[in-house]
């Protein structure tokens, strides 16, 4: 019915499909790139070597030999959870302060996208984390997990008024030198000055004296200025 | 395609279309190129001095390199080829034949009578032209080569002209087409030359337009858009600022800053190759050697050291190194490493925007403060706690101890200059110190160096005597600069120190497109004033010889709320003030009254708010104000219940700014208030009666302020009403 004129039409295809496969190429190129740019995101957080200990202390290898893997102490698997749990209060506190304020830089063009991915993922890794020792804590105590991170936080902070201390009480060396040092240098400057007063003021009292003896001029001083030294 | 358009085929008018084209690219490029080719800075006027150090060839040949960086070749290029085009394009215009325009047909000229001549007139010349131009009678002139035929058409002219001039219809013809025929065919031409539309050219023109919108305009929207991405708003890589980012701390200090900075991506690329590791073990040597006034000569500390040792080595080890021997003003022996030394600074000072922008998103004052800190000592390579007199030329750490003693803290700038001049020489000058030249160049430039010294800060709302919830408040800031040493410094006129609104009907005033300019007292020695043209008077350039980039100080002012250590409102930056600093020939100061003006929005709840306020200059050490200030947010019907008050019973109340108490007078004013209606009136009316003063300033409690009063500054008074120029850079950590 309709004649078709086919070699008309070959342009206006051709068309089409250079336009839609350029299309298809720069978005499949583009996906590949970003999904490859977030799955090697370096991590927010360094390992974690917390866990990593109480895990190891978990699931302890059998030694070459013998059968059996060696008993570790229920004590020890706690201490290492608990040491688990500081670390990732430490971590969880450090997200909470940062993402107000990684938004807004976000917002602002201040900080790139690719921190902010990694935040979020970070974000993410430590709800699990949180989850995960929470669960543990329960399986080796029942009830424990309400508490855990309680007793952590109490740990964190008695550990950082530690430091605080250990950081002022390490400066009373280095200050008590330098006020011994001004201590002397004040003292001896004063006693100069003292002792120039004085010889002054002997000076003076001989002046008369001097008028009438030559010889007996330098006895007065002489004893004064020893008796002084021997105060000191 | 309609008959009536024709394109350009003889080629005399495309040449109009490409020179317009090119006119319009071409001129706001050229201007770009002009303004970038003017060196910004040397409108500036700079702090006159002669001092030279061993290497100021190395930082004068750095910072000519950073201006040249600026100039873009491509720029000069394209504005080179764009003015030759225009160029070539007029010389085708004025050469091409053009088609010959049609003549107007103008009856009165070929009748030769003027265009006001009346119909008599018109009859006349006509007759008397007919007479002559008749073919019967008229002879052809051989020697003007006429012929019969010339004349012929002469007389038909004459004839048509006059009756344009008479006839109805002819003249009808005239006055719409301009010609006395009717009608006259016309042709519109396409200033585009024909080689564009011929069919055999049509496939080069859609190869040029793919080219144009499917390669290179893609090209350079994604360019653009990816060179947005690369670099954050505060012109650092990307990358280095998310590594800032990472590194921030909330107790960080200005070692740590330093620290964090070598992280920057800016040294990577510096120090590529083997760069990275050239000389490092030399270079650290160099800084963690015994110094003369640290106990290492590159200025770190013990826990900086640790930090730089637990580095890999690499470009972030060597660059830490590098900013730790810049500091330290270390010297290398070396010339590649001494101009690495110098050119880490630059770049660490564009680090520092990007982290201070980081430290004010978490809001702590401490590491905002550490930040202006770590500029101040990186453009004049001091390390963190050290003495602020490094800043003058030629003091070397020698003379710095014979200054400072076996004091535990650090002679500031302002405080060593205070001092009588035959006080501080005896001091300084003498063998293994200073010359007596260098003496005196040191003391001209610390005389130059612009300290602010706040006078009087307060709150006012615009137009309004008390500051309501949530109003746009205003920070009014007063002060002068008086650089250090400065003798007869004039006392402060207390009337400077107001800040009137401008009149109602002035605008441009109120929009703050003005300033005002003091013109004189009325009889009751208010004073008058009237809006002046905007003035902004720019700072003199940095005194900095090692700083390897012309920079010219800034001032941020900003409110922290000390209980919890956090920013309570934003930095405001100031790079030029409203008046004159110093005088003519650049070095005597003039000690005008500044203001710096900052607007922000009052909290919503009423009741009294204490902040901290900073005014941090970023480029000297040691010239740091804090002071307290009170911002009294007034409910809104307490507020017009003091006004009805005070508009009652007082015939003139005082102008406004009502919000900056000193702690006692807050408390009195509390008190009074609860007494009676007159207590409330005198406490509104800024307590006139009782004290001259109310709206002053608490004195922060300053641990120089006895050295101050012993060195006897000129006057008590100022002292006082400068209240707290707190000039320690003691942070708050």
């Amino acid at each position: 019915m309709f004649d078709i004129n086919w070699r008309g039409l070959l342009l206006p295809l051709a068309y089409l499909v250079v336009l839609v496969g350029t299309f298809m190429t720069f978005s499949t190129v583009y996906r590949k790139r970003k999904a490859f740019q977030s799955a090697n995101l370096a991590p927010w957080f360094g390992p974690h070597l917390q866990r990593n200990i109480y895990l190891s202390l978990l699931h302890m290898e059998p030694e070459e030999g013998s059968e059996k893997a060696p008993k570790v102490p229920e004590s020890v698997i706690r201490a290492a959870l608990l040491r688990r749990a500081l670390e990732d209060l430490n971590r969880i506190i450090q997200i909470r302060q940062a993402k107000a304020a990684c938004s807004n830089l976000l917002q602002k063009g201040s900080v790139g996208d690719d921190l902010w991915q990694r935040f979020l993922r970070a974000e993410k890794e430590m709800e699990e984390e949180l989850r995960d020792v929470v669960m543990e804590a329960n399986a080796l105590v029942p009830g424990w997990g309400q508490i855990i991170f309680q007793t952590a936080n109490e740990i964190a902070a008695n550990k950082a008024l530690r430091e605080r201390l250990e950081e002022i009480e390490g400066q009373t060396e280095h200050e008590k030198e330098w006020w011994e040092k001004k201590r002397a240098t004040i003292r001896t400057e004063f006693m100069k000055e003292l002792d120039e007063a004085e010889s002054k003021s002997v000076a003076s009292h001989d002046e008369p004296v001097l008028v009438d003896t030559n010889v007996s001029s330098s006895r007065p001083s002489t004893p004064g200025g020893a008796a002084k030294k021997g105060k000191k | 395609m309609s008959t009536d358009y024709t394109y350009d085929e003889e080629g005399h008018l495309w040449p109009f279309f490409v020179f317009t084209l090119t006119f319009i690219i071409t001129l706001p490029l050229s201007f770009l190129l002009f303004k970038r080719s003017q060196d910004p800075a040397a409108s500036f006027p700079r702090t006159k001095s002669n001092f030279t150090h061993k290497h100021t060839d190395i930082v004068e040949s750095l910072r000519s390199q950073e201006k040249r960086k600026d100039r873009k070749l491509w720029l000069i290029v394209a504005v080179v080829t764009g003015w030759s085009v225009m160029g070539y394009m007029l010389y085708l215009i004025n050469t091409t034949e053009g088609p010959s325009p049609q003549k107007l047909w103008n009856p009165y000229d070929i009748l030769g009578i003027s265009e006001s001549a009346s119909e008599k007139a018109i009859k006349k010349a006509y007759k008397l032209l007919s007479l002559k131009w008749h073919p019967d009678k008229a002879k052809p002139n051989p020697a003007l080569n006429e012929t019969m035929e010339d004349i012929n058409n002469k007389y038909v002219e004459i004839s048509k002209a006059y009756q344009a001039l008479t006839d109805e219809d002819v003249r009808n013809n005239y006055i719409q087409y301009g010609n006395p025929d009717g009608k006259q065919g016309f042709s519109i031409n396409i200033a585009l030359p024909k080689a564009i539309v011929s069919d055999s050219n049509g496939k080069y023109v859609v190869l040029l337009y793919s080219v144009l919108f499917g390669v290179l305009l893609p090209y350079m929207v994604g360019s653009w858009w990816y060179g947005t991405l690369r670099r954050s708003k505060e012109g650092v890589l990307m990358e280095s600022a998310n590594r800032l980012f990472r590194e921030f701390k909330e107790n960080i200090d200005e070692g740590g800053i330093v620290t964090a900075f070598s992280t920057a991506q800016e040294y990577e690329n510096l120090l590529k190759g083997d760069k990275a590791d050239a000389g490092l073990a030399k270079l650290e040597s160099r800084i963690l050697a015994d110094g003369e006034l640290t106990p290492l000569a590159g200025g770190l500390s013990l826990k900086d050291k640790e930090k730089l040792e637990d580095i890999e080595s690499g470009p972030q080890r060597k660059a830490l190194a590098l900013l730790w021997a810049y500091l330290g003003r270390i010297e290398l022996d070396d010339p590649a490493l001494n101009k690495l030394k110098f050119a880490v600074a630059p770049i660490a000072e564009s680090l520092n925007k990007s982290f201070n922008a980081i430290a004010l998103a978490f809001g702590a004052t401490a590491p905002m403060l550490a930040s202006y800190h770590t500029n101040q000592l990186l453009i004049q390579a001091i390390p963190p706690k050290s003495s602020p007199l490094l800043q003058l030329p030629h003091f070397t750490p020698a003379v710095v101890k014979a200054v400072d003693g076996d004091s535990k803290g650090h002679i500031n700038v302002q405080d060593f200059m205070d001092r009588p001049d035959a006080k501080r020489r005896a001091l300084v000058v003498g063998k293994g110190l200073l010359s007596s030249e260098q003496y005196n160049e040191a003391i001209s430039v610390a005389k130059q160096l612009p300290f602010f010294r706040v006078a009087k800060a307060y709150f006012k709302v615009t137009g309004e005597k008390f500051i309501l919830p949530s109003s746009l408040v205003s920070l009014v800031v007063k002060g002068r600069i008086v650089p250090p040493g400065s003798e007869n410094v004039p006392e402060v006129d207390s009337l400077d120190l107001e800040d009137p609104d401008p009149a109602e009907d002035d605008l441009d005033a109120l929009l703050g497109r003005k300033t005002k300019k003091l013109v004189g007292k009325d009889e009751k020695g208010k004073p008058i004033y009237e809006s002046a043209e905007e003035q902004s008077i720019p700072v003199p350039l940095v005194h900095a010889p090692y700083f390897a980039k012309d920079h010219s100080p800034r001032w941020h002012v900003f409110l922290t709320d000390s209980k919890q250590g956090r920013v309570a409102v934003p930095p405001f930056t100031f790079t030029q003030f409203d008046r004159p600093i110093f005088e003519a020939d650049g070095k005597t100061p003039t000690f005008a009254m500044q203001t710096l003006k900052a607007q922000f929005q009052a909290p919503p709840q009423p009741g009294h708010y204490t902040f901290v306020m900073h005014a941090v200059c970023d480029s000297y050490v040691g010239f740091d104000t804090k002071m307290e200030v009170t911002l009294i947010v007034e409910d809104a019907s307490r507020a017009a219940e003091l006004d009805q008050v005070v508009e009652d019973e007082i015939s003139e109340p005082e102008e406004g700014e009502f919000g900056f108490y000193s702690k006692q007078d807050e408390e009195r004013f509390t008190d009074i208030e609860t007494d009676s209606i007159a207590g409330i009136m005198h406490a509104a009316k800024g307590g006139a009666p009782l004290k001259p003063k109310v709206k002053k300033v608490k004195q922060q409690e300053d641990s120089d302020e006895d050295s101050d009063e012993e060195s006897g500054t000129d006057d008590d008074e100022e002292d006082d009403d400068t209240s707290a120029t707190n000039t320690d850079t003691e942070d708050e950590s």
